[in-house]
């Protein structure tokens, strides 16, 4: 080989190029260790294949002891394949037989560890390309992902093709949504529910259990061509997949009456009916949450009925309250009775209640109704949410009042009247019996303002009020003369009395009966009148020469005292009597003390002696003019001044 | 009326038909500071109407010992007069707890005799004269839930500091964590509500681990 001068010598050697073993996230890239010398020995010697070699050795072998023996005898070639067919398995045997003793010799070698070491050698690593394998893998995912998507069409389709010809939600979904209104258990097979008040406090001893079925199919399926006519009831009957069995005694629409009666007579003529037309509850296949609500319903009216009537029975009243199958009356004042009564239809007995002329008394009391119901949640919610004791390690039993009787020293008495409480009866009869002087009064007041027209007699009731108290305030002024007088009343409505605070501050306590009432507004009315007059008199520059609110003159008033005063004009020659009477109403009489002309008598001699005062007479008010009683006396105050 | 000597006859007779409600049943155990809140909502989630939230209590206890008059007598006395700070109207309560019964290990509970009554602010004056001492005191704040007839309390304790008039202030925790009790105050003889209290504690498990607690053995320890 010949070199030209100008070449350049070129040493071609491996690039020191380990293999990266790992690339970090910030791109420095992390090598293997070269192979050390004997590593690298190791991993030549094991690329050599010992067995090749071996083979090929061995195929050598037989090649020539088949060429011998052909050349030995061609003749014997067929019998001695024959005479020897077990040849090949022998040389075999044989040689795995020296493998073996070698393999064995070697081990025994190395076990010494002296002459010779059995280093593990590295397999080298498989070359892949990373580009290949991922566009095997994606297209591996992509067709398991066709795959998936295909199956999730399918179920869906198939999903949606069971919807549109079920049109029934599916009952476990259904059930969810029941579990989420309402309490539900499972026993064995059968899925249980609870409906009764129990967890929001009540101790009512029925159970308000319920079972929840699922709906038949076949039933539905079958049901269209038989019944066509009902087309609206197999809508809502196909709507759910649930079936909810409610106990017979549940069943049907329930609530409670509440009647007030005046007399005794219409006592026995008391029917009860349902309200109007009462709910469309016939149909029995209305959805599961109204058939739920209404069990309910009936369970709250049923426990509610029940306390009453078993304090009615209790309750030591006057007039002894009575318990007649599924009504109670008791009596709030005298000739009115409370009627209560639990109105139950079933289902069964609701088409004879249709049938039958319905003459509903409409005087059902829908407030006192209403507080029945609040009434009784108090009691639930008092059953339930007792206040917890401070300091922490109090009992959690006792209320807080008898927890302080000890410190307290609270003695039997006491203790006794902790431990009464107010029935739902004596409640509800408390606010009948308030109920009832409100209307009392407000009629009062009303009849009143209509009769009398000359004070006008204006009531202002609060808007805040309980059930069994409430207020009402009166103004008794007269038209056009506010600002010079008016009486101010204020009434409380109690229970079975009303209070009266009077303009003076007195403090005027009365029955229930009606006829007080109006009596005493007839009594203030007067005093209006004589307190006006005066006002008015001290505005017109007349004297104020006397008065009494009791007169003992004249004659015995029915109710009161007539009132009177006597005024004088301002240069003392004029007298105006007033005389107030609650019953025969206002005289007005007048007298002139010197007169203007003087007739000397055989009695009055002389001309002073009129100024002793003259005699009264009577001002018939009817014939003057004016609007009111005291516009009246201003002009007649006013043409008896100018005429001095 | 009836006789002074008739009311005790009758007291007599209701401690022999066990409505006197003398035993207290009860369970503890402890909740790290950072995990009370969870045991809180989990409480919430179980017990009778915490819609109105969680009732919190800040108390303060007094132990007194009443030791016998010979002075080689063992017998110890101890009595707990607690207030509420925060309620400044109620009572205190002056208590005797006796000694915890652990029973076997089918006891799902420790049982423990105890009588309270309520008193009014005399009463620590009361223990003093009569020769009592106080042993320690301390200040528990935290909640109480109710669950049926189950109270359970989920306390700090604090540690009174110097200004011992002033309880409010200067308090420090004795440790990092909540003391948990479930306890029945019911007469005796009532072990249902042992089971109730079990299966109530269960419910807690992850959170706290309410159990009987040897205070015997706690003293071995230290």
């Amino acid at each position: 080989m010949s070199y030209n001068s100008n070449s350049v010598n070129i040493s071609v050697e491996a690039p020191i190029e380990n293999q990266i073993q790992e690339i970090t996230y910030d791109g420095t890239e992390i090598y293997q260790p070269p192979l050390t010398l004997s590593e690298s020995l190791a991993k030549f010697a094991q690329k050599i294949d010992f067995s090749k070699s071996n083979e090929l050795d061995i195929k050598k072998d037989t090649d020539e002891a088949f060429e011998d023996n052909k050349s030995d005898s061609d003749s014997k070639d067929a019998f001695q394949s024959s005479l020897w067919p077990w040849d090949s398995v022998r040389s075999k045997l044989r040689s795995a037989l020296q493998e073996v003793c070698v393999l064995a010799d070697v081990l025994a070698i190395a076990k010494e560890k002296r002459y010779l070491v059995l280093d593990p050698v590295q397999q080298e690593a498989v070359e892949t390309k990373p580009m290949v394998q991922i566009y095997a893998r994606k297209k591996a995912l992509a067709g398991a992902a066709n795959v998936l998507l295909t199956g999730a069409e399918r179920l869906k389709t198939s999903q949606n093709e069971i919807l549109r010809n079920r049109q029934t939600p599916d009952f476990h979904i259904e059930l969810l949504r029941l579990r989420q209104n309402w309490r539900l258990k499972k026993v064995s097979n059968s899925i249980i529910g609870d409906l009764s008040y129990r967890t929001a406090g009540s101790k009512f001893f029925q159970s308000g259990m319920f079972e929840v079925t699922k709906a038949e199919e076949e039933e539905k399926t079958s049901s269209p061509p038989s019944s066509p006519a009902p087309g609206i009831a197999q809508v809502s009957k196909s709507n759910s997949s649930l079936r909810v069995t409610v106990p017979s005694e549940l069943q049907g629409v329930a609530y409670i009456e509440v009647l007030c009666q005046k007399d005794q007579e219409d006592l026995c003529s008391v029917n009860l009916n349902l309200l109007g037309s009462g709910p469309p509850t016939a149909n029995p296949e209305v959805h599961w949450q109204q058939k739920l609500e209404a069990a309910q319903n009936v369970l709250f009216c049923k426990e509610l009925f029940n306390q009453l009537a078993k304090e009615a029975v209790q309750l030591q009243a006057p007039i002894p309250h009575m318990v007649v199958g599924n009504q109670i009356m008791a009596t709030v004042l005298p000739g009115i009775q409370l009627v209560i009564g639990l109105c139950h239809s079933a289902t069964a007995d609701k088409k004879n209640q249709q049938t039958a002329p319905a003459p509903s008394k409409s005087d059902h009391d829908h407030v006192l109704e209403h507080s029945l119901h609040q009434l009784l949640r108090e009691v639930h919610h008092k059953n339930t949410h007792h206040p917890f004791p401070h300091p922490s390690s109090a009992p959690l039993g006792p209320s807080k009042k008898r927890y302080l009787a000890g410190p307290m020293a609270a003695d039997r008495h006491e203790l006794l009247e902790m431990t009464h409480t107010e029935t739902l009866l004596e409640q509800i009869i408390k606010q009948a019996q308030h109920f009832f002087m409100r209307m009392r009064t407000e009629y009062v007041l009303d009849t009143i303002a209509k009769e009398v027209k000359d004070p006008l007699i204006s009531s202002h009731w609060n808007t805040l009020n309980s059930p069994t108290q409430s207020c009402v305030k009166i103004n008794i002024s007269t038209h056009g003369y506010d600002a010079v007088c008016r009486t101010p009343l204020v009434i409380h409505v109690g229970e079975k009395s009303l209070k009266c605070i009077c303009r003076d501050g007195k403090v005027m306590h009365m029955s229930y009966e009606p006829q007080e009432l109006r009596d005493l507004i007839f009594c203030h009315i007067n005093q209006h009148q004589i307190l006006a007059v005066q006002a008015l008199a001290k505005t017109m520059g007349w004297q104020f020469l006397g008065n009494s609110n009791h007169l003992g003159l004249g004659s015995v008033e029915p109710l009161g005292n007539a009132s009177s005063c006597l005024l004088g004009s301002p240069n003392g020659d004029r007298v105006i009597a007033v005389r107030c009477e609650p019953q025969s109403g206002v005289q007005v009489s007048v007298a002139h003390s010197p007169r203007t002309d003087f007739f000397p008598s055989r009695l009055v001699t002389e001309r002073k002696w009129e100024h002793l005062g003259g005699q009264f007479r009577d001002v018939r008010l009817e014939k003057m003019e004016g609007r009111n009683f005291l516009h009246k006396m201003e002009l007649l105050m006013a043409s008896l001044t100018s005429n001095s | 009326m009836t006789s002074p000597g008739s009311a005790v006859d009758s007291l007599s007779a209701a401690i022999k038909c066990n409505i006197i409600p003398n035993q207290e049943y009860l369970l503890q155990g402890s909740v790290l500071d950072q995990y009370v809140e969870v045991l809180l909502h989990r409480l919430r989630g179980l017990c009778d109407n915490v819609d109105s939230g969680p009732e919190s209590f800040n108390d303060h206890e007094l132990c007194f010992t009443l030791r016998g008059n010979t002075p080689n007598s063992s017998m110890v006395l101890p009595l707990r007069v607690r207030r509420a700070l925060d309620v400044p109207d109620a009572p205190w309560q002056l208590r005797y707890v006796g000694q915890h019964e652990l029973g076997d290990k089918n006891r799902p509970t420790a049982v423990r005799s105890s009588i309270d009554m309520a008193c009014s602010s005399t009463i620590v004056e009361f223990l003093t004269e009569l020769g009592c001492r106080v042993d320690f005191e301390y200040i528990a704040r935290g909640y109480m839930f109710r669950k049926g007839r189950m109270k359970i309390t989920v306390s700090k304790i604090f540690k009174m500091g110097s200004m011992a008039s002033k309880p409010n202030e200067s308090v420090e925790p004795i440790s990092q964590s909540y003391l948990v009790e479930l306890s029945v105050l019911a007469p005796s003889g009532q072990d249902a509500i042992a089971e109730d209290m079990r299966i109530f504690a269960e419910q807690l498990k992850p959170l706290v681990q309410l159990e009987k607690i040897d205070y015997k053995r706690l003293a071995h320890i230290q």
